[in-house]
């Protein structure tokens, strides 16, 4: 009752006014990603999956970071960190620190290894179609579970912006997307990437620079000037802001964290960036390129949250009441209740539009390759021809896009949470697999198939075990096992899982015969010094020259 | 860091001769707490002490505010709470600078070991990639 009294009095966000400029902004801006989609079209497999590998370190790094962050980074981090205070840190430090742990143990050695997917990589490595089928089908969930999110980020800045509905703004926003996927396949994605990082953090940091200023807040850089800002919250209207362990306990934080950090690792749409470097060097740096941009919008997250509680706090009410929606759009808010023209709010609004659709593109492409060339082709019909995959890949963009727009409309968690979760189900069932498969080549096709079971388990077990009471009537609307969900949280599944997942594989293995001598020499491969020329795959190496297998 | 830069001159000498290049890499055994040739050993020696202190930047923070709440929510650091400074700001920089810093001693070992990244495209004759496998450096 309060919550939408003030809603409507206070900050008129979601009056269904239409409004002009941010309108035409938005418009522009998709007709120019799906003009580079246009561009850039396709009919090759190798330039719609990996972008004939050639793909620069910076602008690969700028793909990272656009891939990366998604409507959670954008709109879901501030508004955690506003509602849940130090928990919502362990965001930022899960969603920024695990570029690191990627880094050391899997950007190159993927690089190397060379292959178009994430469960091809499961495939290959575990000589093992099952093996390829278990990933595949995870990848497909993962994707599943994250463009939910990105929908509901979506539909909540269309709303804002045409003054549509909620549920015809997610409609309206997810066609589009699904419109441009299929056109460009991943060369257009990447060069739209690149783009759309520049349109995203320009968007981002405007409104932030404008914030600091008209509030006099901030001058140059506000990444680091929001400290008096955050303090002056925490002790002078509420300690929760910036309170240790309020919300949540230390294991919780830990937990969050790690999971964050194993999902980083095990992302298929983003792992998948690293096969479109064009050598091993650029992978790296691009890496550590993709994490410089990353953080110019995590920085400024933590920010967005001090100044967009003590905007609501003064033009609003208590920012402990604020609803889950306002939240949710809390850096829009913000700029909104600083007072910033229309115009330029429009833009903050369509620069989470941009981080939206740049990683729904992504999933979109490993879901459809999942579908197309792992399950379809190497399961079903070994000599399908690249045009039926093509078609098979844009079929499952175009169905899943039709489920996920559905249950978008009415999302399950804050954004940031469930994202949080497609993370954590990557973290604790795939993470676990590259991991040892990169690591220990004596890792067997048993091993990983069991654990990847185990993972299933409590990555996908935890999500069901908390999700689906809210849309099956049966539970009361209350998880199913409280004990679990507080041991295994559905965002935090990897703390258990993963080291769960790796126990399986280690031990399944000391009991199963060993891979064979040419899977051994594929790991070795990818670890090997030697130089590989650019559109060769350590399978290519490691078969003695033997010619690659025709994909 | 000061072992690494003291031992380095001596191990290129040592490896000058050979860059690596003797060794069978195809057929050493890939065990990451056993590394069969010296060009893993080196590099999970990079690996590893750079993780660890990754491992002390990341978790660092929040168990330090765990275990000493009060000491970490009254300093203060530019204004912010030390907690929040550290956990907000310290780690993800902390993470970037990692990042670089793995990435510039992985180029070191690659110069090392003779590895050229420009070779690796252009060496291969009639590959139509030399164009776009353009290194800056």
């Amino acid at each position: 009752m309060i919550e939408s009294v003030a809603l409507q009095s206070a900050t008129g966000l979601f009056d269904g006014g239409f409004k002009l400029i941010p309108a035409l902004t938005l418009a522009s801006m998709l007709v120019l990603f799906l003009g580079v989609g246009w561009f850039f079209r396709v009919a090759s497999v190798d330039d719609m999956w990996v972008a004939g590998r050639s793909i620069g370190s910076i602008e690969n790094g700028m793909a990272i970071a656009a891939n990366w962050m998604s409507v959670a980074a954008y709109l879901g981090v501030a508004s955690l960190v506003a509602f849940l205070g130090y928990f919502g840190l362990a965001y930022v430090v899960g969603w920024t620190t695990g570029y690191f742990v990627l880094l050391i143990f899997m950007a190159a050695q993927f690089r190397r290894f060379g292959k178009y997917t994430a469960p091809d990589f499961v495939g290959d490595r575990y000589y093992s179609d099952l093996g390829r089928a278990i990933a595949a089908t995870t990848t497909l969930l993962i994707a599943f579970v994250y463009i939910i999110a990105q929908g509901n980020g979506l539909g909540l800045m269309a709303q804002y912006i045409f003054g549509v509905s909620y549920e015809v703004g997610v409609v309206l926003l997810m066609t589009i997307t699904i419109g441009y996927v299929a056109l460009s396949g991943m060369l257009g994605t990447t060069k739209n990437m690149t783009l759309q990082y520049v349109i995203l953090i320009g968007a981002f940091l405007l409104g932030l620079y404008a914030t600091g200023w008209t509030q006099g807040w901030s001058t140059v850089l506000p990444f680091l000037e929001y400290g008096s800002q955050s303090t002056e919250i925490a002790t002078e209207i509420d300690r929760q802001f910036t309170e240790p362990f309020q919300d949540a306990s230390y294991y919780h934080w830990v937990a969050l964290c790690v999971s964050l950090i194993a999902g980083t690792c095990g992302l298929p749409h983003v792992l998948v960036r690293f096969y479109t470097a064009d050598n091993e060097r650029n992978a790296r740096w691009g890496t550590v390129w993709g994490l410089f941009f990353t953080l110019l919008l995590f920085l400024g997250t933590t920010a967005y949250a001090a100044y967009g509680t003590l905007l609501y706090q003064a033009n609003v009410g208590p920012y402990t009441e604020m609803t889950g929606t306002e939240s949710d759009t809390l850096v829009v808010l913000t700029t909104h209740l600083a007072g910033l023209p229309d115009w330029l709010v429009g833009i903050v609004a369509a620069g989470a539009v941009a981080a939206g659709l740049a990683t729904t593109a992504g999933l979109f492409i490993s879901a459809s390759s999942a579908a197309a060339h792992d399950i379809y082709t190497n399961l079903y019909k070994e000599d399908a021809t690249a045009r039926e995959q093509m078609i098979v890949g844009r079929l499952t963009i175009l169905g899943l896009g039709a489920v996920v727009t559905y249950l978008a409309l009415n999302p399950p968690a804050l954004i940031a949470e469930v994202v949080g979760m497609s993370f954590a189900l990557a973290g604790t069932v795939l993470f676990p697999v590259f991991f040892l498969g990169l690591w220990w080549e004596d890792a067997t096709r048993e091993g990983a198939i069991a654990g990847m079971f185990v993972g299933l388990f409590f990555g996908f077990g935890s999500i069901i075990n908390e999700i689906l009471p809210q849309y099956v009537d049966m539970f009361g609307g209350e998880v199913i096992s409280t004990t679990f969900a507080t041991i295994v949280p559905a965002t935090s599944s990897s703390l258990i899982g993963a080291p769960a997942v790796m126990l399986t594989i280690v031990v399944v293995s000391q009991f199963t015969e060993d891979p064979p001598e040419d899977v051994k020499r594929l790991v070795r491969q990818c670890h090997s010094p030697m130089p590989m020329e650019t559109m060769q795959s350590a399978e290519d190496v490691a078969t003695d020259g033997g010619t690659p297998e025709e994909e | 860091m000061s072992d690494d830069t003291s031992t380095e001159t001596d191990r290129r000498d040592s490896l000058e001769t050979d860059g690596g290049r003797d060794v069978d890499y195809l057929g050493a055994k890939i065990h990451m707490f056993k590394p069969a040739t010296p060009f893993m050993r080196d590099h999970l020696k990079v690996i590893w002490g750079l993780f660890a202190v990754w491992m002390l930047f990341t978790f660092g923070p929040v168990t330090a505010t765990w275990l000493a709440t009060d000491f970490m929510t009254s300093t203060q650091v530019l204004g912010f709470q030390l907690h929040y400074f550290l956990t907000a700001i310290g780690s993800p920089v902390g993470a970037l600078v990692l990042c670089a810093v793995y990435a510039w001693q992985r180029d070191q070992l690659d110069a090392q070991y003779d590895i050229t990244h420009e070779t690796e495209t252009e060496a291969e004759a009639g590959q139509a990639v030399a164009a776009d496998g353009g290194e800056r450096e």
